[in-house]
């Protein structure tokens, strides 16, 4: 994975964005990510976090402003971003296979007479045991707990080698110690992909999130808090870290040393 | 029983019917497994009384203009793809009061079939048999229809297997990966909406949507892959069809409720089934937790 590109994989400057009932969801956002960044959007329901990332996907386009991916219009980059979207929208009890789901992540507008190649069943796998799944490729993907099903949706995400992996909420229903194993996973994954994901967590984020994006309709980003309170610590059994909202930073954005 | 094998083999009405039976199972377990997984059988079930309205209307034009060649499975045919193609439409474009819509269109075409058959010069008893179906009246050339649209099915289904799959599994991530969603959805109510003309004759329009879901409702809870539930559910179909048509022969029973009844007490048989089973299905996901 290229590490080192110069231009910021996601670019915003001045996006506006309205449904069509006229109400403002995000209003003047600017904010650049950098490549190889690990950074977390956070804020109240309803406040525009999945539209963002929506936005970023192309799958939403703004009333106003510029949003550049990778360089390129955003569903000109679709190809180049991993989506894991939330395991708890799906039909708990669609028949496919775990691998099949994955197998999800090749498909593309050019894919026809369907079939699948060697090699990407073989990425596939790999992809599986990457996210901590392996040997589950033959099993239901119904058969699989909530963690595991998200895990396997991960894995769909890293089948197409992404740039960058948007993450939906990955941690919504998972408990604080899967939430720990979750983080470790994403730092390992981190040192090859760009990620950026939603968290439902207003107050805590773990220590290993780079920088945060707070959004409530403006966007403004909040370095991660060098301070580590340890009855919080003693709390939640791992390792988090205080958001301090009443800090501003420039449209950089603030990339905490920590590592 | 005996008469209706000895039947069968002679009279080809008989024979008309029994192949009905099995070839609209093809096409229904395929579709009908789409239907089901995708969540759209209110979609379908809409689509099924709207065609009330092309087929009475095209009845009406062809005897009070004098039209032969105009037979009601054509006026059929065109009001399910426009219905599906304008429901496909408003589901695809507005996000709200899509049930609202559907539930007008549904009513409606009702509504127009029976004005036309209430107008329609002589006798009337073809309001019956399209509500409630009569598989003896089916002819040769409906076999060769019902035999070409599994052939599409079959093959629409082969060729964008896993781009359909992906569509009903995830529609969001789909189109993440270029997958061209809106085609894919109008593409199955399409074939939806041909497989329920076709199924009409069969079982009638009202219980046609029973066709489409049971048989899948059944054999989802045997097999964990989209292409084995949509073997089984053909197989239950062609099933449920023949042994409808057979137990209903002898008595002079409607064949098309007795199949859905059948149908429907094997559906319910396999949900007392999997109630007992349940504790092993349980004890066999405890082991699967993170």
């Amino acid at each position: 994975m290229k590490l080192d590109s110069p231009s910021p994989v996601v670019r915003f400057s001045e996006v506006n964005f309205a449904y069509e009932d006229g109400i403002t969801v995000l209003e003047n956002i600017n904010f650049s990510l950098e490549t190889g960044e690990f950074a977390c959007i956070v804020g109240p329901n309803g406040g525009g976090k999945t539209t963002l990332l929506k936005l970023i996907l192309g799958l939403l386009k703004p009333i106003s402003g510029s949003i550049s991916v990778l360089g390129k219009s955003p569903g000109n980059a679709q190809a180049k971003i991993g989506y894991v979207p939330q395991f708890s929208k799906f039909d708990a009890a669609f028949p496919v296979k775990v691998l099949d789901v994955v197998l999800m992540g090749c498909l593309q507008h050019s894919f026809f007479w369907g079939r699948y190649s060697e090699d990407q069943i073989a990425k596939a796998r790999s992809a599986l045991a990457a996210v901590g799944l392996p040997g589950k490729e033959e099993q239901g993907f119904a058969s699989l707990s909530g963690g595991q099903k998200q895990r396997a949706l991960i894995a769909r995400a890293l089948v197409s080698d992404p740039h960058l992996i948007l993450l939906d909420e990955p941690t919504a229903s998972v408990d604080v110690a899967g939430t720990e194993q979750f983080y470790n996973m994403f730092e390992e994954l981190n040192q090859r992909f760009t990620i950026l994901m939603v968290s439902h967590d207003v107050g805590f984020i773990s220590g290993r999130v780079k920088s945060v994006l707070c959004v409530r309709k403006t966007l403004q980003i909040h370095p991660v808090s060098e301070l580590t309170g340890e009855a919080l610590q003693n709390i939640y059994g791992v390792d988090v870290k205080l958001i301090r909202h009443d800090h501003r930073c420039s449209e950089k954005g603030h990339i905490c040393p920590h590592s | 029983m005996s008469t209706f094998v000895k039947d069968l083999l002679e009279l080809e009405f008989l024979q008309n019917a029994f192949f009905a039976g099995i070839l609209c199972s093809i096409a229904s377990g395929i579709v009908g497994t789409y239907v089901v997984l995708k969540r759209i059988t209110y979609i379908a079930a809409a689509i099924s009384h709207c065609i009330l309205g092309g087929l009475g209307a095209a009845r009406y034009f062809s005897v009070v203009y004098d039209l032969p060649w105009l037979r009601p499975v054509y006026g059929a045919i065109f009001t399910a793809l426009a219905s599906a193609l304008l429901i496909g439409y408003i589901s695809l474009r507005a996000k709200e009061r899509e049930d609202t819509v559907i539930s007008a269109l549904w009513a409606v075409g009702m509504a127009i079939g029976v004005l036309f058959i209430f107008k329609t010069p002589g006798y009337n008893e073809d309001l019956m048999s399209y509500l409630f179906g009569n598989i003896l009246m089916v002819s040769r050339e409906d076999l060769y229809l019902i035999a070409g649209l599994d052939l599409l099915v079959i093959g629409l289904t082969y060729t964008f297997y896993y781009q359909t799959v992906a569509v009903c599994f995830d529609e969001e991530f789909a189109r993440t990966r270029g997958v061209a969603v809106e085609f894919y959805y109008l593409l199955l109510l399409c074939l939806t909406a041909l497989t329920v003309v076709l199924t009409v004759s069969v079982v009638g329009i009202i219980m046609v949507i029973a066709l489409l879901s049971l048989p899948v409702a059944i054999s989802s809870r045997f097999f964990a892959s989209v292409w084995k539930i949509m073997i089984a559910s053909t197989l239950l179909g062609m099933l449920f069809t023949s042994s409808g048509l057979a137990l209903s022969y002898a008595p002079d029973l409607p064949s098309g409720a007795l199949t859905i009844v059948i149908a429907g007490v094997a559906y319910f048989l396999t949900l007392i089934w999997s109630a007992f089973s349940r504790p092993t299905l349980a004890k066999s996901n405890a082991g699967n937790t993170d």
